[in-house]
């Protein structure tokens, strides 16, 4: 089945850029010709998702299809227990809500924008505890998304098990440019958190951000000794062994327009779980879904360890980046497993980070081509307690590849885009912000070019 | 049992709705299997379940009447628009067909997607509720209440008095209580705050869902808009079931009889500045919901933490196919013929009871048939809680699940420990929207009946296990 898409001109595309405030977020789905803002939620399912889409039993309480779920995450995973949520920031709400109290720190390899939220609002306070490399777009590293455990082995000592609810591993880190962990640095991970006991005796819980575990499960398969010959469920398995349970969004990895779902190996945790799911997503065998959904996401989640699929899915990123790197354009390397990052600051680098290089370039980008990306920098970091912005070191447009949509066709068309901005980027000016949201101010947050005139530039060929 | 009553209210017998709409105005295209069990199997599988409904697997049940809500069959032309979701995580041209229903049907012109019901509600009480205030509503759902007071503030029930009696018949048993309306917001203390006994808004519940089904007439929403509005205090609707009050408003209300009911429903949000609306009621879907809205700034302010509680504002948590669908369902349930039939049907099961001797909650309402734990087993004491002994005997004897609206769900108050017994003590039978026959609803009538003949027969419940919160969904139970 196909979904028609619309070819788009320059001058519709000028209208519609400022009509949305500059921001990519704003604009109007039909106005884009190749849509690059999300991996999440925008799959194409199979024949055998949509088949399962039939089966859907809706009953409140008991569905089977709710079963089915539970056994594929039992299964493939690992977890004892399973609730389901009507996607990935309904379950970190849930897990921050029952497992942060006032006072404490979550570690994190980087963060991400909703969680991150949700770890604040439940009073906690979140440190980074990536690898310095991470920070580095240039930096070469098989697995840049890797824990520091220096850096968490200091903040335990500083702080005690105690005030450490768990510490938050992302498969693969999202915000470094979809860089992986090593299947090493995971076990290392668990080892130092088994020496720490809290007062109640038990080990520093390790709790997966798993989204894109797949996705990282193959870089192990490719970069890391001894996984070679090994399917991705062997290794994704032994990955999620070292943890005591996950948040998932489904919308990712799971190949499904709607869903995720909180795991879990103790008791405890999910019989909270079941009792805070009722107030805030539903009733704990549906938890916002519809059967059906719950149904097409335990099929993805068996569609997603083939090793074939998973090939192609990682190849189609790989080929898009390949391309800009043989033609010079600055990326974040290596390419990761969902996305390629430009590197918006070496792109720009007559823009100032407080201009917000990377919102003009995605800007750019789609005036350009109609191809729409996303910022990842200086609007996503927002502002700290203090009100004064992040300013991060990465400042990415992130070009962000659906699962089994495009062809490489539609790749060539992003990378040519791409490039032909590259070489005429000193054309393009940067930003300033008009309104700004006070939350997630990446989402609804408006702009203006500094330089009116220079930011619409000469055109290039698609004008 | 007293005789059938007919006539007062809704005119002669052939205009009551339980007989007047002959066939449902639609046939069946997909169907799903249903499996009936041995009430050998049922007496096992209730046991292993610890005589709680929730704990069952729904393919053991044959009559699934636990709720109303995300259990509808969607149209042909809904299936038809699933296949055209948008999955663009911004600016879905899903959520613009969307929109434009709600503006089109209820008159909103902004809209915020949720995932469901209780999480439209989640996100507007966290933009407009603080600890201390107060939110009167004429009576709020289980949800509801909760998402009020996990905001500190108080849920305040100002329903009109005959709601709580089982036989007062009233056409309109949903009304708010218009003098404590204006009682309570004449005390209120001005300028929000998280001292100041504020009132950030009132709600009316249409259908009130916890007083059975009952309808509010568009009088009594009238004349509460003016007071809110004489108070400067917004009123929302909790609409999940609008379309089935507006039906009651056209058969009951005088002056209402000739109208569209589209008319009556534009009419009856004319007089509030907002709703929230559970999809997977009214809006004949299995998942969704949305909060519509007319203030430019509250709009502002509740899509921040839509983004963080549900997703983008052009998607708030739902697929794009989802939209299209509630996007149509939207349209399709102000049909006439529609909701006659709705309506009807459930007036039917309840006509079946009656005649059968059932003692059940009078008017029926509009989405399900409620029976009267306390009289159908009248020598129970409250401590063995009725309702669900009632509860499980349906489903041994027929296969039936209905839900308990007692004691269990009622809970134990927080200060003293001891349980607590509201005035009334039910059973609800729920009816999924066109999805079972009349068939169906005889085999429910047939197995309230056989119940009934042995109702001596039956000695109540005691714990076996009692979890600390929200005990209904997972408590265990034996037989005395």
């Amino acid at each position: 089945m196909i979904e028609p898409i619309k070819m788009t001109t320059r001058p519709g595309r000028q209208a519609e850029i400022e009509r949305a405030g500059f921001n990519t977020f704003l604009l109007d789905s039909d106005k884009v010709y190749i849509d690059l803002l999300t991996d999440s939620g925008t799959s194409a399912m199979s024949d055998n998702q949509w088949a399962g889409m039939m089966l859907g039993d809706e009953a409140y309480a008991g569905s089977k299809n709710w079963h089915h779920l539970w056994d594929a995450v039992a299964e493939i995973y690992g977890f004892k227990y399973m609730c389901p949520t009507h996607q990935g920031r309904g379950a970190e709400h849930l897990i921050s809500q029952i497992l942060i109290r006032p006072g404490d720190y979550v570690p994190g390899n980087m963060y991400f924008t909703t969680t991150r939220e949700h770890q604040e609002r439940a009073g906690g306070t979140f440190v980074d505890i990536v690898i310095d490399i991470a920070h580095d777009a240039q930096a070469e590293h098989p697995f840049k998304g890797n824990v520091d455990l220096g850096k968490l082995e200091a903040l335990i000592k500083k702080v005690g098990p105690d005030k450490i609810p768990y510490v938050s591993v992302a498969v693969t880190v999202n915000m470094a440019g979809g860089q992986p962990v090593s299947m090493a640095n995971l076990r290392a991970v668990r080892e130092l958190c088994d020496r720490y006991l809290r007062s109640d005796g038990q080990p520093i819980r390790i709790l997966f951000d798993a989204t894109r575990c797949v996705e990282n499960a193959y870089f192990i398969q490719r970069r890391e000794d001894g996984y070679k010959d090994k399917s991705l469920r062997i290794i994704l398995r032994e990955m999620m062994s070292y943890g005591d349970g996950c948040t998932m969004s489904g919308k990712k990895d799971n190949l499904v327009n709607i869903g995720g779902f909180a795991a879990t190996n103790e008791k405890d945790v999910y019989d909270k779980l079941t009792q805070l799911v009722v107030v805030f997503e539903g009733m704990p065998t549906y938890g916002g879904l519809a059967g059906r959904d719950m149904e097409a996401m335990a099929r993805g989640i068996y569609e997603m360890v083939d090793d074939d699929y998973m090939a192609f899915r990682i190849g189609q990123v790989q080929y898009l980046g390949q391309q800009l790197i043989d033609a010079g354009v600055p990326i974040v390397r290596p390419v990761g497993g969902h996305a390629v990052f430009l590197d918006a600051r070496a792109f720009l680098d007559h823009v100032p980070q407080s201009e917000y290089p990377a919102q003009a370039l995605a800007a750019a980008l789609y005036l350009d081509s109609g191809v729409r990306g996303m910022e990842r920098g200086n609007v996503s970091a927002g502002r700290g307690k203090d009100g004064k912005e992040h300013f991060p070191k990465l400042e990415m447009v992130r070009l962000t590849i659906p699962r089994r949509v495009y062809t490489d066709s539609h790749m060539d068309v992003v990378a040519d885009s791409v490039i032909d901005l590259y070489e005429r980027r000193k054309s393009i000016s940067g930003f300033k912000m008009i309104y700004e949201p006070p939350q997630l101010r990446f989402f609804t947050a408006r702009f203006e070019p500094v330089r009116r005139e220079g930011f619409w530039g000469p055109g290039g060929r698609h004008s | 049992m007293a005789e059938v009553k007919t006539g007062s209210r809704t005119g002669p017998d052939q205009e009551d709705p339980a007989w007047s709409s002959g066939a449902e105005p639609f046939k069946i295209k997909v169907v799903e299997p249903i499996h009936r069990t041995s009430r050998a199997e049922r007496e096992r599988l209730i046991e292993k379940a610890g005589y709680n409904l929730f704990s069952l697997r729904s393919e053991s049940v044959y009559i699934d009447l636990l709720t109303d809500s995300g259990t509808a069959a969607m149209s042909d032309s809904q299936w038809a628009r699933l296949m055209l979701g948008d999955e663009a995580y911004a600016g879905s041209r899903s959520f613009y067909r969307l929109k434009d229903a709600v503006a089109n049907v209820m008159g909103f012109p902004l809209v915020i997607p949720t995932h469901q019901g209780r999480a439209a509600e989640n996100v507007l009480f966290t933009t407009m509720v603080n600890p201390g205030d107060v939110v009167p509503n004429n009576m709020h759902f289980d949800t509801t209440q909760a998402h009020v007071e996990h905001r500190g503030a108080e849920a305040r029930n100002l329903v009109r008095p005959e709601a709580y009696d089982p036989v007062a018949d009233v056409p309109f048993k949903g009304d708010i209580d218009l003098d404590s309306l204006e009682a309570t917001l004449a005390g209120k203390k001005t300028g929000a705050g998280p001292t100041g006994e504020s009132i950030p808004l009132v709600l009316i519940t249409v259908t009130c869902n916890s007083g059975g089904g009952q309808p509010v007439s568009m009088a009594n929403l009238r004349e509460a808009a003016g007071i809110c509005r004489r108070h400067k205090v917004p009123l929302f609707l909790d609409a999940a079931r609008f379309a089935e009050n507006a039906y009651f408003i056209k058969i009951r209300e005088p002056g209402f009889a000739g109208k569209p009911i589209r008319e009556i429903v534009r009419e009856m949000f004319s007089y509030v500045d907002g709703c929230t609306m559970s999809g997977k009621k009214d809006g004949l879907v299995n998942m969704g919901g949305f909060i519509a809205l007319r203030s430019r700034a509250l709009y502002e302010r509740a899509t921040v933490w839509a983004v963080l509680f549900e997703g983008f504002p052009t998607y708030g948590g739902l697929a794009g196919r989802d939209m299209e669908a509630m996007a149509q369902g939207l349209e399709e349930v102000v049909d006439e013929d529609y909701l006659a039939y709705r309506v009807g049907h459930v007036a039917y099961l309840g006509r079946r009871l009656k005649e059968a001797g059932v003692p059940i909650i009078e008017p029926v309402g509009g989405h399900a048939v409620y029976l009267d734990a306390l009289r159908f087993l009248p020598g129970l004491p409250r401590e063995r809680f009725p309702a669900q002994a009632l509860a499980v005997e349906l489903y041994v004897e027929g296969g039936v699940r209905g839900v308990e609206i007692g004691a269990v769900l009622a809970g134990r108050d927080p200060r003293t420990r001891e349980n607590r017994f509201p005035e009334l003590e039910m059973v609800r039978l729920a009816i999924p929207r066109r999805v079972y026959t009349r068939q169906h609803l005889d085999v429910v009538a047939e197995t309230c009946r056989g119940v009934l003949a042995r109702r001596e027969t039956i000695g109540g419940l005691a714990f076996k296990k009692e979890p600390p919160v929200l005990r209904h969904f997972t408590a265990t139970f034996k037989r005395i």
